[in-house]
């Protein structure tokens, strides 16, 4: 059974690390937006520390929304699934290396920026907060990976990439990934609390500040997930009658 | 253990009958070949034998069981859809993530060695050949030493000596005791590999037997010419008519010849040429659904 999950994790990372398409998005695309628009103003460690947590979950988002969104969408047509369902493979394999994947993936992405950020801000943070601020970043992609399964379920196929970047730019800008809350516009400001993305980033301030995790925060993202969990499921079994 | 099984299977998607009430059998060291025109319900029952669909009414069995419980596909090998191959993979690395699966699987040099593929090993997917897909395709159907393969139109696309490798290669894993089932739309295929033939028509079994009766039964000949009338004939199955143009169906064109030829009839602009299995069926059915 492991053998066989390091089989599929083994395949999904060697065919995923081969597609640019997949590579850029997520590797290069938020270090460079970083370096753009948020590193020429994080002039001290307390700007650094937030934004570039905050940048880190957005690579985080990035990995688990295309790879789940857009990817499940375009796996429902490959004719390589069900091919994979007839060898004899026990039913938590393909999930398990799936979502190793996109763990995997999704760290990586996000250490690219914090190396980015330790390069070109004064970004620094003392190595015990290391483990929570990627406990808050696993967990926040718990809801934002089922968002993008349930875009996978609900969406056509050709559909999917571009609902993808529709939903996912301005749920970053607003969430507050890109800059402070207190930056964006009055009308983006109100908007801002409800969504999934700006606890999120709640989170990963918090945990990179040293400061306990807000209570309401944590309570919206396991709701989200719980949403998004239901409508997915539901969604995934209208596909199938 | 009988490899795979159906008993009196349906299955209908939507209003649709796919099939209707099959049974079929495939025995170890055997090849039995599924032939029938598109839309026949040889991709059904084939999808129902190897656990993809459950049968609304009666029953599959693999090796004994279940074909929807993954141990009862430990010695089955399937073909798989050569568009399907992930594309950023080289051959290599989808017989190895293949051969994974299987407790005792076929050493994988010896694999590509023996589907015409070893210099390929390093190439991706996306870079083969349609011909070289087919073989690949083939290929991991027997990645997992199996007792039972699948083979869903092997020879599709491929050219005579990728088709003459392809029957050595089934008809050796035949002689170890391997079973094989495949499908076709090609009555030579079957007349070539198959040990016995069975006939899918509109979900049903219309016919099964060894290929020399399912030739006579469906490998028709189309014989044309001009007469004045016609006698009774014995060897054909049958006779449309066209102003003074005859055009008659049968399992033995010669003898129908010799026949005509026999009674006297005085036919002119004779012509003979094969029929398509659709219209074998149709020729064979009366055109009735």
């Amino acid at each position: 059974m492991t053998r066989l999950v390091l089989a599929h994790l083994k395949s999904e990372l060697l065919a995923l690390s081969r597609m640019p398409g997949f590579l850029i998005p997520s590797f290069v695309f938020p270090g460079m937006f970083f370096l753009m628009f948020a590193a020429p103003y994080l002039r001290t460690p307390e700007a650094a520390v937030p934004t570039t947590a905050s940048f880190m979950a957005f690579a985080f988002f990035t990995v688990v929304f295309f790879q789940y969104g857009v990817g499940l969408a375009q796996e429902r047509e490959n004719p390589w699934i069900p091919y994979l369902r007839t060898l004899p493979l026990p039913a938590g394999v393909r999930p398990a290396a799936y979502l190793l994947t996109g763990l995997l993936f999704a760290l990586a992405a996000a250490l690219v920026v914090a190396a980015v950020a330790a390069a070109a801000t004064p970004f620094g943070l003392p190595a015990e907060r290391w483990p929570l601020l990627l406990a808050a970043l696993v967990l926040g992609a718990v809801p934002h990976g089922l968002m993008g399964l349930t875009l996978a379920y609900l969406a056509r196929p050709r559909a999917a990439l571009a609902l993808a970047n529709l939903i996912f730019l301005p749920l970053s800008y607003l969430g507050g990934l890109w800059m402070p809350p207190s930056l964006l516009p009055d009308w983006a400001q109100r908007i801002s609390p409800w969504l999934p993305t700006r606890h999120w980033a709640e989170l990963v301030w918090a945990a990179a500040a040293g400061r306990p995790w807000p209570a309401a925060s944590l309570l919206a993202l396991l709701g989200y997930a719980a949403l998004f969990a239901f409508v997915a499921a539901w969604a995934w079994r209208r596909g199938r009658g | 253990m009988t490899p795979a099984n159906a008993q009196q299977v349906w299955k209908a998607y939507g209003p649709v009958q796919a099939l209707r009430g099959v049974s079929l059998s495939v025995a170890a060291g055997e090849v039995l070949a599924l032939l029938g025109p598109n839309g026949a319900g040889k991709t059904t029952l084939v999808r129902v034998l190897v656990g993809l669909l459950a049968p609304d009414r009666g029953e599959a069995r693999l090796f004994g069981g279940d074909p929807r419980d993954w141990r009862r596909r430990r010695f089955l090998g399937v073909t798989p859809q050569e568009t399907g191959f992930p594309p950023t993979l080289r051959v290599r690395e989808v017989v190895d993530l293949v051969r994974a699966h299987y407790p005792r699987p076929a050493e994988r040099d010896a694999l590509l060695g023996r589907f015409g593929l070893a210099d390929k090993a390093g190439r991706m997917t996306s870079a083969l050949s349609g011909g070289e897909r087919r073989r690949l395709s083939v290929l991991l159907a027997f990645a997992g030493n199996p007792r039972l393969v699948v083979l869903d139109e092997p020879t599709t696309g491929l050219d005579v000596e990728g088709r003459r490798t392809l029957w050595r290669a089934i008809r050796a894993f035949r002689e170890e005791g391997g079973a094989v089932l495949l499908t076709t739309h090609y009555l030579e295929e079957a007349e070539a590999l198959a040990d016995r033939v069975a006939i899918l028509h509109r979900g049903q079994k219309l016919a099964e037997g060894s290929p020399e009766a399912i030739k006579a039964r469906v490998g028709l000949k189309r014989v044309a010419f001009s007469a004045p009338g016609l006698p009774e004939l014995a060897t054909a199955v049958r006779i449309e008519r066209t102003g003074d143009r005859y055009l008659l169906y049968t399992a033995d064109a010669d003898r129908l010849v010799r026949e005509l030829v026999e009674k006297g009839v005085a036919f002119r602009d004779l012509e003979v040429s094969p029929v398509r299995l659709e219209e074998a069926f149709l020729a064979l059915t009366g055109g009735a659904a």
